[in-house]
Protein backbone atom coordinates (compact mmCIF):
# COMPACT_ATOMS: atom_id res chain seq x y z
CA UNK A 1 0.00 0.00 0.00
CA UNK A 2 1.08 3.23 -1.18
CA UNK A 3 0.69 6.21 1.58
CA UNK A 4 0.44 9.71 -0.23
CA UNK A 5 0.61 12.00 3.45
CA UNK A 6 -1.63 14.52 3.01
CA UNK A 7 -0.93 17.04 6.07
CA UNK A 8 1.13 19.51 4.14
CA UNK A 9 -1.68 21.41 2.75
CA UNK A 10 -3.13 25.05 2.70
CA UNK A 11 -6.46 23.99 2.82
CA UNK A 12 -6.04 22.60 6.77
CA UNK A 13 -6.17 25.93 8.40
CA UNK A 14 -3.26 25.44 10.94
CA UNK A 15 -1.15 24.47 7.64
CA UNK A 16 -2.90 27.62 6.24
CA UNK A 17 -1.96 29.69 8.88
CA UNK A 18 1.76 28.32 8.70
CA UNK A 19 2.21 28.79 4.96
CA UNK A 20 1.11 32.72 5.07
CA UNK A 21 3.34 32.78 8.06
CA UNK A 22 5.89 31.46 6.66
CA UNK A 23 6.84 29.12 9.91
CA UNK A 24 9.05 26.47 8.57
CA UNK A 25 9.42 24.74 11.63
CA UNK A 26 5.55 23.27 11.49
CA UNK A 27 5.92 22.60 8.34
CA UNK A 28 9.28 20.64 8.76
CA UNK A 29 7.66 18.84 11.95
CA UNK A 30 4.46 17.88 9.38
CA UNK A 31 7.28 16.27 6.81
CA UNK A 32 9.01 14.41 9.38
CA UNK A 33 6.24 12.99 10.98
CA UNK A 34 4.46 12.26 8.39
CA UNK A 35 7.68 10.25 6.88
CA UNK A 36 8.35 8.70 10.51
CA UNK A 37 4.72 7.14 9.95
CA UNK A 38 5.36 5.54 7.15
CA UNK A 39 4.61 7.90 4.18
CA UNK A 40 5.96 6.97 0.91
CA UNK A 41 5.37 10.60 -1.00
CA UNK A 42 4.91 13.96 1.24
CA UNK A 43 2.12 15.90 -0.97
CA UNK A 44 3.12 19.49 -0.71
CA UNK A 45 -0.41 21.59 -1.73
CA UNK A 46 0.02 25.44 -1.47
CA UNK A 47 -3.67 26.24 -1.80
CA UNK A 48 -2.80 29.84 -1.46
CA UNK A 49 -3.62 32.53 -4.15
CA UNK A 50 -2.55 31.77 -7.67
CA UNK A 51 -0.15 34.64 -7.98
CA UNK A 52 1.96 33.36 -4.70
CA UNK A 53 1.41 29.91 -5.55
CA UNK A 54 4.50 29.17 -6.88
CA UNK A 55 6.72 31.35 -4.21
CA UNK A 56 4.97 29.43 -1.83
CA UNK A 57 5.03 25.75 -3.23
CA UNK A 58 8.93 26.72 -3.72
CA UNK A 59 9.26 27.81 0.17
CA UNK A 60 7.60 24.26 0.96
CA UNK A 61 9.59 21.79 -1.65
CA UNK A 62 12.72 23.34 0.07
CA UNK A 63 11.88 22.35 3.62
CA UNK A 64 10.65 19.40 2.81
CA UNK A 65 13.49 18.44 0.88
CA UNK A 66 15.80 19.63 3.95
CA UNK A 67 14.00 17.67 6.97
CA UNK A 68 13.48 13.74 4.84
CA UNK A 69 14.49 11.73 2.19
CA UNK A 70 10.83 10.81 1.22
CA UNK A 71 10.34 11.90 -2.42
CA UNK A 72 7.34 15.07 -2.74
CA UNK A 73 3.91 14.96 -3.92
CA UNK A 74 3.22 17.97 -5.50
CA UNK A 75 0.08 18.77 -5.62
CA UNK A 76 -1.84 22.22 -7.60
CA UNK A 77 -4.87 22.38 -9.63
CA UNK A 78 -2.80 24.31 -11.75
CA UNK A 79 -0.32 22.57 -14.05
CA UNK A 80 1.37 25.47 -15.00
CA UNK A 81 2.62 26.20 -10.87
CA UNK A 82 3.85 22.26 -10.88
CA UNK A 83 5.69 23.15 -13.94
CA UNK A 84 7.53 26.11 -12.64
CA UNK A 85 8.10 24.61 -9.47
CA UNK A 86 9.45 21.29 -10.71
CA UNK A 87 13.18 21.21 -11.67
CA UNK A 88 13.44 22.28 -7.33
CA UNK A 89 12.31 18.89 -6.68
CA UNK A 90 15.30 16.97 -6.34
CA UNK A 91 14.41 13.53 -6.96
CA UNK A 92 11.40 11.98 -8.81
CA UNK A 93 8.33 12.19 -7.34
CA UNK A 94 4.63 12.29 -7.65
CA UNK A 95 2.27 14.94 -9.93
CA UNK A 96 -0.80 15.93 -7.97
CA UNK A 97 -2.74 15.79 -10.44
CA UNK A 98 -3.41 15.67 -14.25
CA UNK A 99 -6.86 15.06 -15.71
CA UNK A 100 -8.58 15.74 -18.95
CA UNK A 101 -9.51 18.82 -18.15
CA UNK A 102 -7.85 21.63 -20.16
CA UNK A 103 -4.21 21.64 -20.74
CA UNK A 104 -3.39 19.55 -17.76
CA UNK A 105 -2.05 16.33 -19.79
CA UNK A 106 0.02 18.41 -22.66
CA UNK A 107 1.70 20.94 -20.01
CA UNK A 108 2.49 17.90 -17.49
CA UNK A 109 3.08 14.46 -19.19
CA UNK A 110 5.94 15.60 -21.47
CA UNK A 111 7.43 17.34 -18.43
CA UNK A 112 7.97 13.76 -16.70
CA UNK A 113 8.01 11.33 -20.40
CA UNK A 114 11.81 10.41 -19.75
CA UNK A 115 11.79 10.40 -16.09
CA UNK A 116 10.89 8.46 -13.06
CA UNK A 117 7.97 10.42 -11.99
CA UNK A 118 4.34 8.76 -11.26
CA UNK A 119 1.23 11.16 -11.60
CA UNK A 120 -2.11 10.73 -10.14
CA UNK A 121 -4.86 11.15 -12.75
CA UNK A 122 -8.16 11.69 -11.74
CA UNK A 123 -10.77 10.84 -14.15
CA UNK A 124 -12.87 13.81 -14.92
CA UNK A 125 -12.58 16.15 -17.91
CA UNK A 126 -13.85 18.74 -19.12
CA UNK A 127 -17.52 18.45 -18.49
CA UNK A 128 -16.95 17.51 -14.68
CA UNK A 129 -17.12 14.03 -13.07
CA UNK A 130 -19.07 11.67 -14.94
CA UNK A 131 -21.80 10.68 -13.26
CA UNK A 132 -22.11 6.66 -14.30
CA UNK A 133 -18.75 4.07 -14.29
CA UNK A 134 -18.76 3.86 -17.67
CA UNK A 135 -18.26 7.08 -18.45
CA UNK A 136 -15.37 7.31 -15.74
CA UNK A 137 -14.04 3.97 -17.71
CA UNK A 138 -14.06 5.88 -20.73
CA UNK A 139 -11.69 8.57 -19.33
CA UNK A 140 -9.41 5.84 -18.08
CA UNK A 141 -8.95 4.29 -21.10
CA UNK A 142 -8.18 8.05 -22.84
CA UNK A 143 -5.80 9.00 -19.86
CA UNK A 144 -3.96 5.66 -20.19
CA UNK A 145 -3.50 5.88 -23.90
CA UNK A 146 -2.05 9.30 -23.71
CA UNK A 147 -0.02 8.61 -21.03
CA UNK A 148 1.55 5.75 -22.87
CA UNK A 149 1.49 7.80 -26.29
CA UNK A 150 4.42 9.61 -23.79
CA UNK A 151 5.95 7.09 -22.89
CA UNK A 152 4.38 6.90 -19.41
CA UNK A 153 3.97 3.56 -18.13
CA UNK A 154 0.83 2.43 -16.59
CA UNK A 155 3.08 1.09 -13.57
CA UNK A 156 3.36 4.92 -13.21
CA UNK A 157 -0.22 5.88 -12.93
CA UNK A 158 -1.97 6.74 -10.06
CA UNK A 159 -5.50 6.59 -11.33
CA UNK A 160 -8.00 8.17 -8.87
CA UNK A 161 -11.93 7.25 -9.91
CA UNK A 162 -13.06 10.15 -7.58
CA UNK A 163 -15.03 9.52 -4.92
CA UNK A 164 -18.33 11.48 -4.72
CA UNK A 165 -19.79 11.48 -1.13
CA UNK A 166 -21.92 8.38 -0.04
CA UNK A 167 -24.41 11.09 1.77
CA UNK A 168 -25.08 12.54 -1.85
CA UNK A 169 -24.85 9.90 -3.61
CA UNK A 170 -25.52 6.25 -2.47
CA UNK A 171 -24.35 4.26 -5.53
CA UNK A 172 -20.62 6.15 -5.11
CA UNK A 173 -18.86 3.16 -3.40
CA UNK A 174 -20.45 0.16 -5.14
CA UNK A 175 -19.19 2.91 -8.29
CA UNK A 176 -15.55 2.94 -7.10
CA UNK A 177 -15.11 -0.59 -6.44
CA UNK A 178 -16.46 -1.21 -9.99
CA UNK A 179 -13.98 0.87 -11.59
CA UNK A 180 -11.23 -0.39 -9.37
CA UNK A 181 -11.74 -4.04 -10.58
CA UNK A 182 -12.60 -3.05 -14.26
CA UNK A 183 -9.07 -0.52 -14.43
CA UNK A 184 -7.12 -3.95 -12.75
CA UNK A 185 -7.92 -5.79 -14.93
CA UNK A 186 -7.12 -3.85 -18.08
CA UNK A 187 -3.55 -3.10 -15.84
CA UNK A 188 -2.83 -4.97 -12.96
CA UNK A 189 0.46 -2.83 -12.48
CA UNK A 190 -1.63 0.09 -12.72
CA UNK A 191 -2.10 2.18 -9.24
CA UNK A 192 -5.33 3.06 -7.89
CA UNK A 193 -5.96 6.36 -5.37
CA UNK A 194 -8.05 8.44 -3.74
CA UNK A 195 -8.49 11.17 -1.64
CA UNK A 196 -10.26 8.92 0.54
CA UNK A 197 -11.89 11.35 2.95
CA UNK A 198 -14.24 12.58 0.66
CA UNK A 199 -16.73 9.82 0.94
CA UNK A 200 -17.62 10.70 4.47
CA UNK A 201 -18.45 14.94 3.92
CA UNK A 202 -21.78 15.61 5.22
CA UNK A 203 -22.84 12.33 7.24
CA UNK A 204 -21.46 11.92 11.56
CA UNK A 205 -18.80 9.95 12.44
CA UNK A 206 -16.94 10.54 9.44
CA UNK A 207 -13.57 8.11 10.57
CA UNK A 208 -16.09 5.09 11.12
CA UNK A 209 -17.29 5.79 7.32
CA UNK A 210 -13.35 6.80 6.23
CA UNK A 211 -11.94 3.20 7.45
CA UNK A 212 -14.84 1.35 6.17
CA UNK A 213 -13.84 3.07 2.65
CA UNK A 214 -10.72 2.01 3.02
CA UNK A 215 -11.18 -1.46 3.71
CA UNK A 216 -13.78 -2.09 0.98
CA UNK A 217 -11.68 -0.38 -1.56
CA UNK A 218 -8.28 -1.99 -0.93
CA UNK A 219 -9.84 -4.97 -1.04
CA UNK A 220 -11.40 -4.03 -5.25
CA UNK A 221 -7.84 -3.48 -5.83
CA UNK A 222 -6.80 0.43 -4.63
CA UNK A 223 -2.95 0.23 -3.60
CA UNK A 224 -2.74 3.85 -2.75
CA UNK A 225 -4.25 6.51 -0.75
CA UNK A 226 -3.97 9.83 -0.02
CA UNK A 227 -4.45 10.72 3.71
CA UNK A 228 -3.20 10.99 6.99
CA UNK A 229 -0.62 8.81 8.39
CA UNK A 230 -0.48 10.20 11.99
CA UNK A 231 -3.76 9.28 12.16
CA UNK A 232 -3.02 5.94 14.31
CA UNK A 233 -6.78 4.25 13.76
CA UNK A 234 -6.47 4.93 9.74
CA UNK A 235 -3.40 3.62 9.63
CA UNK A 236 -4.29 0.40 12.00
CA UNK A 237 -7.03 -0.22 9.50
CA UNK A 238 -4.90 -0.12 6.51
CA UNK A 239 -2.15 -2.39 8.01
CA UNK A 240 -4.42 -4.65 8.97
CA UNK A 241 -6.51 -5.08 5.81
CA UNK A 242 -2.60 -5.21 4.09
CA UNK A 243 -1.69 -8.00 6.11
CA UNK A 244 -5.31 -10.00 5.60
CA UNK A 245 -4.87 -9.40 1.34
CA UNK A 246 -1.16 -11.20 1.72
CA UNK A 247 0.56 -8.29 1.29
CA UNK A 248 2.55 -8.45 4.53
CA UNK A 249 4.98 -11.39 4.78
CA UNK A 250 4.04 -13.24 8.42
CA UNK A 251 2.77 -9.88 9.09
CA UNK A 252 5.47 -7.89 9.90
CA UNK A 253 4.54 -4.40 9.22
CA UNK A 254 1.68 -4.59 11.11
CA UNK A 255 3.55 -6.33 13.91
CA UNK A 256 6.23 -3.44 13.65
CA UNK A 257 4.32 -0.69 13.44
CA UNK A 258 2.10 -1.88 16.61
CA UNK A 259 6.08 -2.32 18.20
CA UNK A 260 7.26 0.85 17.27
CA UNK A 261 4.21 2.28 18.74
CA UNK A 262 2.91 3.97 15.06
CA UNK A 263 -0.87 2.21 16.00
CA UNK A 264 -2.19 0.56 18.82
CA UNK A 265 -2.30 2.50 22.11
CA UNK A 266 -0.22 5.37 22.34
CA UNK A 267 2.83 5.05 24.52
CA UNK A 268 3.55 8.63 25.57
CA UNK B 1 34.12 -7.57 14.62
CA UNK B 2 35.50 -10.22 16.43
CA UNK B 3 39.08 -9.98 15.16
CA UNK B 4 40.64 -13.91 14.97
CA UNK B 5 44.49 -13.71 15.20
CA UNK B 6 44.36 -16.71 13.50
CA UNK B 7 45.45 -15.60 10.66
CA UNK B 8 43.70 -18.70 8.54
CA UNK B 9 40.67 -17.79 9.86
CA UNK B 10 38.03 -15.53 8.52
CA UNK B 11 36.92 -12.91 10.42
CA UNK B 12 33.34 -12.95 11.01
CA UNK B 13 30.74 -11.03 13.67
CA UNK B 14 29.04 -13.52 15.21
CA UNK B 15 27.42 -11.35 17.89
CA UNK B 16 26.29 -9.66 14.97
CA UNK B 17 24.42 -12.57 13.05
CA UNK B 18 22.73 -13.29 16.63
CA UNK B 19 21.26 -9.74 16.58
CA UNK B 20 20.14 -10.04 12.94
CA UNK B 21 18.44 -13.28 13.62
CA UNK B 22 17.33 -11.39 16.92
CA UNK B 23 15.80 -8.63 15.35
CA UNK B 24 14.01 -11.04 12.36
CA UNK B 25 16.33 -8.61 10.21
CA UNK B 26 16.23 -10.75 6.93
CA UNK B 27 18.10 -8.76 4.78
CA UNK B 28 20.88 -7.99 6.87
CA UNK B 29 21.25 -11.65 8.04
CA UNK B 30 20.79 -12.96 4.65
CA UNK B 31 24.00 -10.80 3.83
CA UNK B 32 25.89 -11.53 6.53
CA UNK B 33 25.42 -15.53 5.78
CA UNK B 34 26.52 -14.74 2.51
CA UNK B 35 29.70 -12.93 3.68
CA UNK B 36 30.61 -15.95 5.80
CA UNK B 37 29.96 -18.15 2.94
CA UNK B 38 32.21 -16.57 0.45
CA UNK B 39 35.31 -16.45 3.09
CA UNK B 40 35.47 -19.97 3.33
CA UNK B 41 33.65 -22.76 5.20
CA UNK B 42 35.39 -22.47 8.33
CA UNK B 43 33.35 -20.11 10.15
CA UNK B 44 29.99 -21.93 9.14
CA UNK B 45 29.17 -23.34 12.49
CA UNK B 46 29.86 -20.51 14.20
CA UNK B 47 27.53 -18.80 12.14
CA UNK B 48 24.79 -21.15 13.01
CA UNK B 49 25.71 -21.07 16.12
CA UNK B 50 24.76 -17.65 16.17
CA UNK B 51 21.80 -17.74 14.27
CA UNK B 52 20.38 -20.37 17.21
CA UNK B 53 21.64 -17.45 19.95
CA UNK B 54 19.64 -15.45 18.17
CA UNK B 55 16.58 -17.87 17.73
CA UNK B 56 16.45 -18.19 21.20
CA UNK B 57 16.43 -14.00 21.85
CA UNK B 58 13.03 -14.57 19.79
CA UNK B 59 11.87 -16.58 21.81
CA UNK B 60 12.21 -14.74 24.85
CA UNK B 61 11.03 -11.62 23.41
CA UNK B 62 8.00 -13.57 22.30
CA UNK B 63 7.45 -14.59 26.20
CA UNK B 64 7.86 -11.02 26.75
CA UNK B 65 5.20 -9.62 24.42
CA UNK B 66 7.11 -8.24 22.05
CA UNK B 67 7.09 -10.66 19.52
CA UNK B 68 3.74 -12.17 18.29
CA UNK B 69 2.80 -15.96 16.87
CA UNK B 70 3.55 -14.73 13.43
CA UNK B 71 6.69 -13.58 14.44
CA UNK B 72 7.52 -16.96 15.47
CA UNK B 73 6.72 -18.73 13.03
CA UNK B 74 9.08 -15.92 11.15
CA UNK B 75 12.15 -17.02 13.08
CA UNK B 76 11.63 -20.71 12.21
CA UNK B 77 11.23 -20.15 8.70
CA UNK B 78 14.66 -17.99 8.67
CA UNK B 79 16.70 -20.34 10.96
CA UNK B 80 15.37 -23.07 8.10
CA UNK B 81 16.50 -20.99 5.36
CA UNK B 82 19.73 -19.56 7.16
CA UNK B 83 20.75 -23.69 8.12
CA UNK B 84 19.92 -24.25 4.05
CA UNK B 85 22.17 -21.64 2.80
CA UNK B 86 24.94 -22.46 5.45
CA UNK B 87 24.84 -26.62 5.04
CA UNK B 88 27.11 -26.66 1.84
CA UNK B 89 29.95 -24.97 3.74
CA UNK B 90 29.50 -26.73 6.85
CA UNK B 91 29.70 -30.04 4.78
CA UNK B 92 32.85 -28.60 3.55
CA UNK B 93 34.27 -27.66 6.42
CA UNK B 94 34.38 -31.78 6.77
CA UNK B 95 31.67 -32.48 9.28
CA UNK B 96 31.48 -35.94 10.02
CA UNK B 97 28.67 -37.85 8.28
CA UNK B 98 27.29 -39.66 11.57
CA UNK B 99 24.39 -41.71 9.82
CA UNK B 100 20.91 -41.82 10.03
CA UNK B 101 18.56 -40.51 12.13
CA UNK B 102 14.49 -40.56 12.61
CA UNK B 103 12.60 -37.59 13.90
CA UNK B 104 9.07 -36.02 14.34
CA UNK B 105 6.43 -34.70 16.26
CA UNK B 106 4.25 -37.56 17.68
CA UNK B 107 1.03 -38.34 17.14
CA UNK B 108 -1.88 -35.71 17.92
CA UNK B 109 0.77 -32.80 18.09
CA UNK B 110 1.30 -30.29 15.13
CA UNK B 111 3.63 -27.92 16.70
CA UNK B 112 6.72 -27.87 14.20
CA UNK B 113 8.72 -25.05 15.11
CA UNK B 114 10.58 -26.59 17.49
CA UNK B 115 11.30 -29.98 15.62
CA UNK B 116 12.41 -28.39 12.75
CA UNK B 117 15.08 -26.01 14.68
CA UNK B 118 16.23 -29.19 16.09
CA UNK B 119 16.11 -30.87 12.56
CA UNK B 120 18.25 -27.88 11.05
CA UNK B 121 20.73 -28.31 14.24
CA UNK B 122 21.08 -32.23 13.51
CA UNK B 123 21.47 -31.67 10.15
CA UNK B 124 25.16 -29.08 10.76
CA UNK B 125 25.88 -31.62 12.99
CA UNK B 126 26.38 -33.90 10.13
CA UNK B 127 23.22 -36.64 10.86
CA UNK B 128 21.24 -37.64 7.71
CA UNK B 129 17.81 -36.88 9.27
CA UNK B 130 14.30 -38.22 8.15
CA UNK B 131 11.95 -35.92 9.06
CA UNK B 132 8.70 -37.50 9.14
CA UNK B 133 6.69 -34.11 10.25
CA UNK B 134 4.31 -33.81 12.64
CA UNK B 135 1.68 -35.92 14.12
CA UNK B 136 3.36 -39.26 13.27
CA UNK B 137 1.63 -42.27 14.50
CA UNK B 138 4.15 -44.93 16.28
CA UNK B 139 3.95 -47.55 13.64
CA UNK B 140 5.01 -45.60 11.22
CA UNK B 141 7.86 -44.20 13.23
CA UNK B 142 9.02 -47.98 13.98
CA UNK B 143 8.50 -49.45 10.18
CA UNK B 144 10.63 -46.31 8.95
CA UNK B 145 13.42 -47.56 11.44
CA UNK B 146 13.25 -50.44 10.07
CA UNK B 147 13.09 -49.88 6.80
CA UNK B 148 16.60 -47.33 6.82
CA UNK B 149 18.19 -49.32 9.87
CA UNK B 150 17.79 -46.30 11.60
CA UNK B 151 19.39 -46.52 15.44
CA UNK B 152 18.70 -43.15 16.89
CA UNK B 153 14.98 -41.62 17.17
CA UNK B 154 13.94 -38.05 18.25
CA UNK B 155 10.82 -37.54 19.48
CA UNK B 156 9.51 -33.67 19.50
CA UNK B 157 6.51 -33.30 21.81
CA UNK B 158 4.62 -29.45 22.88
CA UNK B 159 1.41 -30.64 24.02
CA UNK B 160 1.02 -31.88 27.21
CA UNK B 161 -1.16 -34.30 26.07
CA UNK B 162 1.21 -35.91 23.26
CA UNK B 163 3.20 -37.51 26.32
CA UNK B 164 1.12 -39.96 25.80
CA UNK B 165 1.79 -40.42 22.39
CA UNK B 166 5.48 -40.62 23.58
CA UNK B 167 4.71 -43.49 25.67
CA UNK B 168 2.95 -45.30 22.66
CA UNK B 169 6.27 -45.07 20.33
CA UNK B 170 8.21 -46.21 23.34
CA UNK B 171 5.87 -49.12 23.65
CA UNK B 172 5.93 -49.47 20.05
CA UNK B 173 9.29 -50.20 19.19
CA UNK B 174 9.16 -52.74 22.35
CA UNK B 175 6.47 -54.46 21.04
CA UNK B 176 8.27 -54.98 17.83
CA UNK B 177 11.37 -56.38 19.30
CA UNK B 178 13.21 -53.30 18.59
CA UNK B 179 13.74 -51.42 22.13
CA UNK B 180 17.16 -52.77 22.90
CA UNK B 181 18.27 -51.81 19.48
CA UNK B 182 17.51 -47.75 18.90
CA UNK B 183 18.35 -44.95 21.19
CA UNK B 184 14.98 -42.84 21.67
CA UNK B 185 15.82 -39.25 22.60
CA UNK B 186 12.90 -36.95 23.61
CA UNK B 187 12.36 -33.11 23.48
CA UNK B 188 9.73 -30.54 24.19
CA UNK B 189 8.47 -27.81 26.74
CA UNK B 190 6.43 -30.68 28.58
CA UNK B 191 9.01 -33.05 28.43
CA UNK B 192 11.30 -33.91 32.01
CA UNK B 193 13.65 -36.37 33.53
CA UNK B 194 10.21 -37.20 34.94
CA UNK B 195 8.90 -37.68 31.90
CA UNK B 196 12.21 -39.69 30.20
CA UNK B 197 11.86 -41.93 33.05
CA UNK B 198 8.13 -42.44 33.16
CA UNK B 199 7.86 -43.22 29.70
CA UNK B 200 10.95 -45.15 28.73
CA UNK B 201 13.04 -42.77 26.96
CA UNK B 202 16.86 -42.93 26.71
CA UNK B 203 17.29 -39.33 27.02
CA UNK B 204 15.62 -35.73 26.68
CA UNK B 205 16.68 -32.18 26.21
CA UNK B 206 14.79 -29.16 26.27
CA UNK B 207 18.47 -27.09 24.76
CA UNK B 208 18.59 -28.50 21.25
CA UNK B 209 22.46 -27.97 21.26
CA UNK B 210 22.51 -30.18 24.20
CA UNK B 211 20.15 -32.87 21.97
CA UNK B 212 23.27 -33.03 19.34
CA UNK B 213 25.95 -33.49 21.95
CA UNK B 214 23.64 -36.54 22.76
CA UNK B 215 22.79 -37.64 19.23
CA UNK B 216 26.15 -37.16 18.73
CA UNK B 217 27.50 -39.67 21.44
CA UNK B 218 24.92 -42.01 20.37
CA UNK B 219 26.43 -42.53 16.93
CA UNK B 220 29.79 -42.80 17.49
C1 LIG C 1 3.26 -21.70 17.73
C2 LIG C 1 2.19 -22.40 18.55
C3 LIG C 1 1.15 -23.02 17.88
C4 LIG C 1 1.07 -23.04 16.37
C5 LIG C 1 1.98 -24.14 15.85
C6 LIG C 1 2.60 -23.80 14.51
C7 LIG C 1 3.69 -24.75 14.19
N1 LIG C 1 3.89 -24.90 12.90
O1 LIG C 1 4.34 -25.33 15.03
C8 LIG C 1 -0.44 -23.36 16.16
C9 LIG C 1 -1.19 -22.06 16.09
C10 LIG C 1 -0.78 -24.20 14.94
C11 LIG C 1 -0.77 -24.04 17.48
C12 LIG C 1 -1.85 -24.88 17.64
C13 LIG C 1 -2.22 -25.39 18.87
N2 LIG C 1 -1.68 -25.12 20.06
CO1 LIG C 1 -0.08 -24.14 20.26
N3 LIG C 1 1.32 -23.01 20.65
C14 LIG C 1 2.25 -22.39 19.96
C15 LIG C 1 3.18 -21.56 20.86
C16 LIG C 1 2.71 -20.12 20.78
C17 LIG C 1 4.65 -21.63 20.52
C18 LIG C 1 5.24 -23.03 20.39
C19 LIG C 1 6.59 -22.89 19.75
O2 LIG C 1 6.75 -23.06 18.56
N4 LIG C 1 7.59 -22.51 20.54
C20 LIG C 1 8.93 -22.18 20.05
C21 LIG C 1 9.80 -23.44 19.88
C22 LIG C 1 11.14 -23.01 19.30
O3 LIG C 1 9.99 -24.03 21.15
P1 LIG C 1 9.72 -25.56 21.48
O4 LIG C 1 8.61 -26.09 20.69
O5 LIG C 1 9.67 -25.71 22.93
O6 LIG C 1 11.02 -26.30 20.94
C23 LIG C 1 12.30 -26.12 21.51
C24 LIG C 1 12.63 -27.14 22.60
O7 LIG C 1 11.50 -27.61 23.28
C25 LIG C 1 13.40 -28.21 21.94
N5 LIG C 1 12.72 -29.33 21.31
C26 LIG C 1 11.52 -29.41 20.75
N6 LIG C 1 11.31 -30.61 20.22
C27 LIG C 1 12.42 -31.35 20.45
C28 LIG C 1 12.73 -32.64 20.09
C29 LIG C 1 13.99 -33.15 20.45
C30 LIG C 1 14.33 -34.52 20.05
C31 LIG C 1 14.90 -32.32 21.16
C32 LIG C 1 16.19 -32.86 21.55
C33 LIG C 1 14.56 -31.02 21.52
C34 LIG C 1 13.33 -30.53 21.14
O8 LIG C 1 14.09 -27.50 20.97
C35 LIG C 1 13.31 -26.43 20.43
C36 LIG C 1 14.18 -25.31 20.03
O9 LIG C 1 14.71 -24.61 21.12
C37 LIG C 1 2.91 -22.20 22.26
C38 LIG C 1 2.96 -21.22 23.44
C39 LIG C 1 4.33 -20.92 23.92
N7 LIG C 1 4.52 -19.71 24.31
O10 LIG C 1 5.21 -21.77 23.90
C40 LIG C 1 1.51 -22.75 22.11
C41 LIG C 1 1.10 -24.03 22.87
C42 LIG C 1 2.23 -25.02 22.76
N8 LIG C 1 -0.06 -24.51 22.11
C43 LIG C 1 -0.94 -25.00 22.90
C44 LIG C 1 -2.17 -25.54 22.43
C45 LIG C 1 -3.14 -26.02 23.49
C46 LIG C 1 -2.46 -25.61 21.08
C47 LIG C 1 -3.74 -26.15 20.44
C48 LIG C 1 -4.30 -27.43 21.05
C49 LIG C 1 -4.76 -25.01 20.51
C50 LIG C 1 -6.15 -25.36 20.05
N9 LIG C 1 -7.03 -25.33 21.00
O11 LIG C 1 -6.38 -25.60 18.90
C51 LIG C 1 -3.33 -26.36 18.98
C52 LIG C 1 -2.67 -27.74 18.82
C53 LIG C 1 -3.24 -28.60 17.85
C54 LIG C 1 -2.41 -29.86 17.86
N10 LIG C 1 -3.06 -30.96 17.68
O12 LIG C 1 -1.23 -29.85 18.04
C55 LIG C 1 -0.54 -24.96 24.36
C56 LIG C 1 -0.09 -26.32 24.88
C57 LIG C 1 -0.60 -26.54 26.27
C58 LIG C 1 -0.07 -27.80 26.79
N11 LIG C 1 0.79 -27.68 27.78
O13 LIG C 1 -0.39 -28.85 26.31
C59 LIG C 1 0.54 -23.89 24.34
C60 LIG C 1 1.63 -24.05 25.42
C61 LIG C 1 -0.19 -22.53 24.50
C62 LIG C 1 -0.84 -22.35 25.84
N12 LIG C 1 -0.22 -21.67 26.77
O14 LIG C 1 -1.94 -22.84 26.02
N13 LIG C 1 0.08 -23.66 18.42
Amino acid sequence: MIIIGEKINGTIPSTGVAIASRDSAFIADLAVRQSEAGADFIDVCASTAPEVEVEALKWLIDIVQSVTDVPISIDSPNPHAIKAVFTDIEKPGLINSVSLEADKTEVLFPLIADTEWQVVALLCDNNGIPQTSEQRLEIARQTIDCAVGYGIAPSRLHIDPLVISLSTDQTSMTKFIHCCQEIKSWYPEIHITSGLSNISFGLPLRKSINQSFLVLAMGAGMDSAIMDPLDRDMLATLLGTDALLENDRYCRKYTTAYRQGKIGKSKN
Amino acid sequence: MNHSDNGGETMIDVNEITQQMSDLDEAALLQSLAEVINAGPESALAALQACQAGLEQVGKRFETQEYFLSDLIYAGELMTDAAALLKPALAEAGTATLGKLVICTVKGDIHDIGKNIVVTMLGAAGFDVIDLGVDVAPEVIVQTAIDNDVKIIGLSSVLTLAVDSIQATVDAFVAAGLRDQVKIIIGGNPVSATVCEKTGADAWAHNPQDGVTICRGWAS
